[in-house]
């Protein structure tokens, strides 16, 4: 059983620093780089997951607190997408991005009180390796910087709304609505993981 | 707000318009011309401002190769998937007519959001392709029509409150949906140059109104802002039109591609005003306390762009003149 624990764990450390290459995935809307953006966004789960469960946790934690997630994981994520396409990395690291939505869905899942500046710290770490990623793998495929623009845009766009519309939910059931939501993110977090170790085996 | 703030503010507002043209739709034309049961000869019949083939890329059906204008297929003929790589890299659609060996024409239209077609072999092939692509085709032209979208921008920030709203947008509707079917049925035609330069002007109409709002004033547009979104709307369906126009109409389905041109023109304007409206209240929720310049961020945004595009465009209009 304990070999059997010690090989998963040595599985998923391995997919941690033995990055994956590249595949450029940018969608072609035919709208433009902007659009093309959005769309990639709406289409890749491990950027929208920890978006969504960020928003939701954010809100979860107070108007003040989603007001600083607002700008800080945009910011944190257009940031990472510059160092990612100037330092073309060409990598994803699915163990990483995967294990920040997962713990996201968690601390959703939980309401964790952690302190505002926590989860900023926590939305600046996700947008950082998110964007890095995006950055990494947008920028061979061609995609212009009007790309991250709308995939900085469109997480600006959710986070905002998501969060307020958490900060002023009623108390009662629709608390437990968000934290059942932030289950099914860990969830999927934790078969993403599952996932991967076979993958690495 | 101090002048120093003003003159930052003004020089940013003035270097983004820079990179804020309006919207051309471009679409590319080719002719495949049957001259034997599996050979036909092809090209491209009409470009934009780059050729069709510098930018598009035919991908044809399995068992058909091109040498040359000569396309060749197998026993089965043209028949299978006819795609085009390259769409919406200077090309927003691709109209393939196919002109079959009996005398029968087809026309297909390929769009980004259409991107393939399925050719049965034989000009037995009624299914109507082309129609749907101009649904796609009416999005991409409000989500790429900055000065459009600039307009509803400036009608929101004027609009007091949500019966106001649902007049002032359904007044927008109705007038451009009749310009737009009364220019493309042929029935009135205005001349593009000074469209264009009139449309800049309905943005740059709504500048000092949205000043006058902040100030607590008020006005006939302020009170009204329906009348003007109406009056206004007309001139933007002639500018839809003329988009339109560009891409043409396939002439066996021009009621039904009018129809889904402005259906996909009203699924992008509701989708851009649901956003904003979305942002606002996210905003208020959230107790935003924005200083004031940032507050009035999107008002000079409609005012300098519109200012921008009037001298711009009415400099084109006079130099086409003389």
């Amino acid at each position: 059983m304990r070999r059997m624990r010690l090989r998963a764990l040595i599985a998923l450390a391995t997919i941690a620093v033995a990055p994956m290459p590249a595949h450029a995935h940018l969608v072609e809307t035919g709208f433009g780089g902007f659009y093309d953006g959005i769309a990639h966004l709406a289409i890749t789960p491990a950027d929208l997951l920890v978006v969504i469960a960020l928003a939701l946790f954010a809100g979860q934690r107070g108007t003040r607190t989603a007001r600083m997630v607002v700008f800080a994981l945009p910011l944190a994520w257009w940031l990472g997408g510059l160092i990612g396409a100037r330092w073309s990395v060409v990598t994803t690291l699915p163990l990483l991005t995967t294990l920040s939505f997962a713990l996201a869905g968690v601390l959703v899942a939980l309401n964790m009180r952690v302190r505002e500046i926590g989860v900023a710290i926590f939305a600046v770490i996700a947008g950082l390796l998110h964007g890095v990623v995006n950055g990494a793998t947008l920028a061979p495929g061609g995609a212009s910087g009007l790309a991250l623009a709308g995939v900085v845009s469109a997480i600006f766009f959710l986070t905002a709304v998501l969060s307020a519309e958490v900060t002023a939910l009623p108390a009662g059931w629709p608390g437990i609505a968000v934290r059942v939501a932030g289950s099914w993110i860990a969830a999927t977090g934790l078969l993403m993981l599952g996932w991967l170790a076979k993958m690495a085996r | 707000m101090k002048i120093w703030l003003r003159g930052v503010l003004l020089t940013i507002l003035l270097l983004l318009t820079q990179g804020v043209v309006a919207h051309e739709m471009s679409m590319a034309e080719m002719e495949l011309r049957q001259i034997s049961p599996t050979e036909f000869l092809w090209r491209w019949t009409a470009s934009g401002n780059r050729p069709a083939g510098e930018v598009l890329k035919p991908l044809w059906p399995a068992g058909c190769r091109t040498e040359q204008a000569l396309l060749r297929c197998g026993a089965d003929g043209l028949r299978g998937t006819l795609a085009i790589k390259g769409m919406g890299q200077g090309y927003s659609a691709a109209m393939i007519k196919v002109y079959w060996l009996d005398g029968q024409a087809r026309v297909y239209t390929l769009a980004s959001g259409r991107p393939k077609v399925h050719l049965s072999g034989s000009s037995a092939d009624d299914t109507p392709q082309g129609a749907w692509s101009y649904l796609y085709l009416g999005i991409e032209h409000i989500l790429l029509g900055v000065d459009h979208l600039l307009f509803v921008l400036g009608l929101l920030l004027i609009v007091q409150n949500r019966w106001m709203l649902v007049k002032t947008v359904t007044a927008f509707t109705v007038a451009h949906s009749i310009t737009l079917a009364v220019a493309t049925l042929g029935i009135a035609h205005v001349a593009t140059a000074p469209l264009n330069a009139s449309i800049a002007l309905s943005i740059l109409f709504l500048g000092p109104e949205i000043v006058r709002r902040w100030r607590g004033e008020s006005s006939f547009t302020i009170r009204h802002p329906w009348v003007v979104a109406f009056a206004f709307g007309l001139l933007h369906g002639f500018g839809f039109a003329s988009g339109l126009a560009q891409l043409g109409l396939p002439e066996n389905q021009i009621p039904l591609a009018l129809l889904l041109f402005n259906v996909g023109v009203e699924i992008g304007q509701l989708g851009f005003v649901l956003g904003i409206l979305l942002l606002e209240r996210a905003f208020r929720l959230l107790e935003f306390h924005w200083p004031k310049f940032i507050e009035r961020l999107p008002g000079y945004l409609v005012g300098t762009l519109g200012a921008f595009w009037t001298i711009q465009r009415v400099f084109i209009l006079l130099r086409g003149a003389a």
